[in-house]
């Protein structure tokens, strides 16, 4: 096991700059997820990480050894790949013990390995199979066996549950969960999902295009996000946000709104800003904003009513079951301590 | 691939001199290709530039080889055999492109349909493409046979009297013509056939739901789409046609006379033959040029209609 | 509505008839000459089936001309010039594939387009030159211009639709270039090797050209000896024919065996031919 420590790295293709200065520490034995849209790269990262890129300017470290310039077979990592990537010509015993062989293991030691590896994932009956033989969810397993067994310092996943369908997702993320409390093994993990990001990770990165938003625990970053775009990005239903300005204990919205505050940040008093509040942060009340129903979808726990407000939509997560209808007009109110402001300009955190 | 990245320069902590970046971590996959490279420079490229080498000079066997500059070429301009050679070989390709193309997509059309045993007979219709020319070559000049070929007898069958195909210098090409055809009609029709198989569905749906014919599918469907496939097919047919050497030398070997010598074996007279391989040398290269400026037209045209299939 | 369906099933299966026929009949008539004595080969009307079978024209075609030796050296010539173009081909067409350099078989497409015989004239000078016309080594190398593109196209063609992120896992799993060639990417492209391996066959050993002017006596390969017999030697055509089918018999077994493999290796490589 090991850190991982990356520092200033940035990644170009041609001329497009694709990693665009990036710091992360990685303690030993983390769990941390790469969390971000599509195409912001955060494969790029991993695959810097494991050796398949090249650099184009800072460091890579795992466990204080810089590895820029290392081969990936002796960077020590092992990677699941989204497609999970296993040898179709070999059985799954022999997928497992590719690298082994390669290393010229001792035959009883990699039997003993794979079948550890094998008890631990559940695929002692399947150890004869070809991958062509083995449902999405065994292939998954084997991907990571072939991980598990090589022991190695680093475990790497890229997107490796998009593959599955939504009830084995769920399912393959609690054990992946399981397996790295059994193991403690340093773990990078790329999603684009941030449901899997905040379910499973002890530590967050958010990035968008090529860089870091936010590093945090994920209560953290759902709690104080530190711009803008983490705000919407983390959480479901996403934050809602109103553009407007600061007045003295109040926020007062494009349209004229006024919006109670608990604090007002002295800088940002009289400026552009943007009021951000989450869903489950809403309850009905009368002192509220008053606005009209648009959507109405009850969950059974919780019922989600869409409002206008301002002439925007404003998304309400209410626990009680409540007797309205699309059409009627209800009287909405946030919690003012649980509200996050925003710059209208850089999108960053103004409160706190 | 392998540029060498430049270190980043703003003032890290770290203060020790970076060394250059070797570049990519992976491996160059260099070593792979240089055996093929020398191979394909020693067997394929070196014959090139030798040729055009060999045509810029006086040589013959036996003979002090020097340079002559252009005379070589400047002597096929006025040889009449050449010449000769040359309108015979666009004429034979010509035929021989027209009517493979005309049969194969025919074939391929019906190839297309869901056919019991469809692959032993496809096995069966490449079957002349595969058979070595020469043996092919030899049958077909028994059955070419005035007296006891078999052709002849089938022509008396359907009320057509005895022809002289191969042995008369007005049928002999037609002749060699139906040989090209016969062996490599299956090319065509494998070429069309993939273009078949890649064809959308949709629009055949659509169509039947405007109430088309079959002809009108083929004729506003169809054929549109295939026609890049048909442009590959007309382009090998062409090359193949052009450099057709084994079935002529085997059944004719350019005769009567010289009423079927095309440029390949008025080629082969002159460098093995005579042995005047300066001579010989110019005219593998005037082949060549010949050769390249008709793919390249084919080439051209197919440029211009591959956006009828995307990118095909 | 169902008569109408069986008129175009039976249509359909005429028209197959008509377009497969002209390659069944002839193959079919040429083994009728090849089981016939000279007087059924010469009679009118023709006989398709003889009273009595000459099978002493296939015995004659081993005992006499020296078949023997030219069946050893085509096979010699085919199985070298294969054997050496899959050795050569194969990695080339990976590196090539690997590296994005597809371009660079505009080469191979090139000598596709030259005729056989400038090839012949520079190298024959060549062999000429170091002496080597007695063996069968001119043969051997000359045939490479027939396998190896052959090989390399077709590989390329496979090796660009292997995943890369298969080679990527054995990277990180600790192999080298050269046990991701030997150990992930040729056995997964082993059905392409399987393909160029029956078409480099099969090219070689219908080559007839080079053998023309490179074999002497001693090292000509059946397609040129075949040629001889019909030009040098007044034989009758039940031995000729007889001939001629032993020399492409192995060649369509091939084609009606690999098909399916055939019809694959063709069509790629016709249609990126293009
Ligand atoms: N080999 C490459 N060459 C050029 N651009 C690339 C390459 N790999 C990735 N990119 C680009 O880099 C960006 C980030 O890609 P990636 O890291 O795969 O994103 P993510 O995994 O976050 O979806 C994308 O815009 C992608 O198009
Ligand atoms: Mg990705």
């Amino acid at each position: 096991m090991a850190a991982v420590q990356i520092a200033d790295v940035r990644k170009t293709f041609g001329t497009t700059h694709v990693i665009r200065g990036v710091d992360v520490d990685i303690e030993d034995g983390e769990f941390v997820i790469l969390v971000g849209p599509s195409g912001c790269g955060k494969s790029t990262l991993l695959r810097m990480i494991a050796g398949l890129e090249s650099i184009t300017s800072g460091e890579i470290r795992i466990g204080n050894r810089v590895v820029n310039d290392v081969p990936p077979k002796d960077r020590d990592i092992a990677m699941v790949f989204q497609n999970y990537a296993l040898y179709p010509h070999m059985n799954v015993a022999d997928n497992m013990a590719f690298s082994l062989k390669l290393k010229n293991a001792p035959k009883s030691e990699i039997e003993t390995r794979i079948n550890r590896a094998a008890t631990i994932l559940g695929l002692t009956e399947l150890l004869d199979r070809y991958p062509r033989q083995l449902s999405g969810g065994q292939r998954q397993r084997v991907a990571m066996g072939r991980a598990i067994v090589r022991d190695p310092q680093v475990f790497l996943f890229d997107e490796p549950l998009s593959n599955l369908d939504a009830k084995l997702r769920v399912s393959m993320r609690a054990e992946i969960k399981d397996l790295h409390q059994r193991l403690k093994t340093t773990t990078v993990y790329v999603t684009h999902d941030q449901i899997e990001a905040m379910t499973m990770a002890e530590k967050i990165v958010v990035m968008h295009d090529g860089i870091v938003e936010q590093i945090g625990a994920p209560l953290e970053l759902y709690d104080h996000p530190a711009n803008l775009f983490v705000a919407c990005f983390i959480g479901s239903p996403s934050m809602n946000v109103l553009k407007g300005r600061v007045e003295l204990g109040e926020f007062i919205t494009a349209g004229g709104v006024r919006l109670p505050l608990e604090k007002t940040p002295p800088s940002a008093l009289g400026k552009p800003a943007v009021y951000g509040v989450r869903p489950e942060h809403l309850k009905l009340s009368a002192d509220g904003v008053p606005g009209k129903v648009l959507v109405i979808e009850p969950t059974g726990s919780e019922t989600q009513v869409v409002v206008e407000v301002d002439g925007q939509p404003i998304t309400c997560l209410l626990r009680e079951r409540v007797a309205i209808q699309r059409g009627d007009t209800i009287s909405v109110r946030a919690d003012p301590a649980l509200v996050h402001l925003f710059d209208a300009e850089t999108g960053k955190r103004l409160t706190d | 691939m392998n540029t060498a990245v430049p270190s980043s320069s703003d003032g890290k902590k770290d203060a020790g001199p970076r060394q250059p970046k070797k570049g990519s971590l992976r491996p160059s996959h260099w070593p792979f290709i240089i055996p093929a490279l020398v191979v394909v420079g020693g067997v394929i490229v070196f014959p090139w530039i030798f040729t055009l080498w060999m045509s810029v000079n006086g040589w013959q066997i036996g003979v002090e080889q020097h340079f002559v500059g252009l005379t070589n070429y400047q002597r096929l301009l006025t040889d009449a055999r050449f010449i000769d050679s040359m309108g015979r070989t666009l004429s034979y390709t010509a035929l021989s492109v027209i009517a493979p193309l005309f049969l194969g997509t025919l074939a391929a059309l019906i190839f297309n349909t869901k056919l019991p045993g469809r692959g032993i007979l496809r096995g069966i219709f490449v079957m002349p493409m595969m058979a070595t020319p020469v043996a092919i070559a030899l049958v077909w000049t028994m059955m070419f046979h005035p007296q006891l070929g078999i052709l002849n007898y089938l022509l008396s069958l359907v009320g057509i009297g005895p022809q002289e195909w191969v042995f008369h210098p007005a049928t002999v090409i037609p002749s060699l013509v139906l040989v090209e055809t016969w062996q490599w009609t299956p090319l065509v029709m494998l070429i069309v056939l993939g273009g078949l198989a890649s064809l959308p569905a949709e629009p055949y749906e659509s169509a039947s739901l405007d109430g088309a014919s079959g002809w009108q599918k083929f004729r506003f469907i169809t054929f549109p789409m295939i026609i890049p496939f048909l442009l590959i097919a007309t382009m090998i047919r062409t090359i193949d046609a052009l450099k057709s050497f084994d079935i002529i030398y085997a059944i004719t070997q350019g005769g009567p006379g010289t009423a079927s010598e095309t440029i390949n074996l008025y080629l082969y007279s002159v460098a093995f033959t005579y042995y005047d391989v300066g001579y010989g040398s110019a005219i593998a290269v005037v082949f060549f040029i010949l050769i390249i400026a008709l793919s390249l037209l084919l080439i051209y045209l197919r440029q211009r209609t591959s956006w009828l299939l995307g990118d095909a | 509505m169902s008569l109408a369906k069986i008129f175009r099933k039976l249509g359909l299966v005429f028209a197959v008839f008509l377009i497969v026929s002209p390659a069944l009949l002839f193959f079919i008539w040429m083994v009728s000459l090849s089981v016939k004595f000279e007087i059924d080969n010469g009679a009118y009307p023709p006989i398709l089936i003889p009273e009595h079978f000459a099978w002493k024209n296939y015995t004659s075609v081993f005992e006499s001309n020296n078949f023997l030796l030219y069946f050893k050296n085509s096979i010699i010539v085919t199985g070298a010039a294969t054997l050496f173009g899959l050795i050569v081909g194969v990695p080339a067409g990976y590196g090539i594939a690997r590296m994005n350099a597809q371009k660079s078989a505009i080469i191979i497409m090139i000598a596709r387009m030259t005729p056989g015989l400038s090839f012949l004239i520079p190298l024959f000078l060549i062999f000429k030159g170091l002496d080597m016309l007695g063996t069968l080594w001119p043969q051997i190398i000359i045939h490479l211009v027939v396998t190896v593109p052959i090989v390399i196209w077709i590989m390329i063609g496979y090796f660009e639709t292997t995943p890369i992120e298969l080679e990527e896992a054995a990277m990180i799993d600790g192999a080298n270039r050269w046990q991701i060639f030997m150990k992930v990417a040729m056995p997964i492209a082993k059905p392409g090797i399987v393909v160029s391996f029956i078409l480099s066959v099969i090219f070689s050993w219908n080559n007839f050209v080079f053998g023309v002017v490179l074999a002497s006596r001693e090292t000509r390969t059946l397609p040129v000896a075949i040629y001889n017999m019909l030009s040098f030697e007044q034989v009758s055509w039940g031995p000729l024919a007889a001939a001629a089918l032993i020399v492409t018999l192995p060649v369509l077994i091939l084609t009606v065996a690999a098909q399916r493999q055939i019809v694959a290796g063709l069509t790629a490589g016709a249609v990126k031919g293009g």
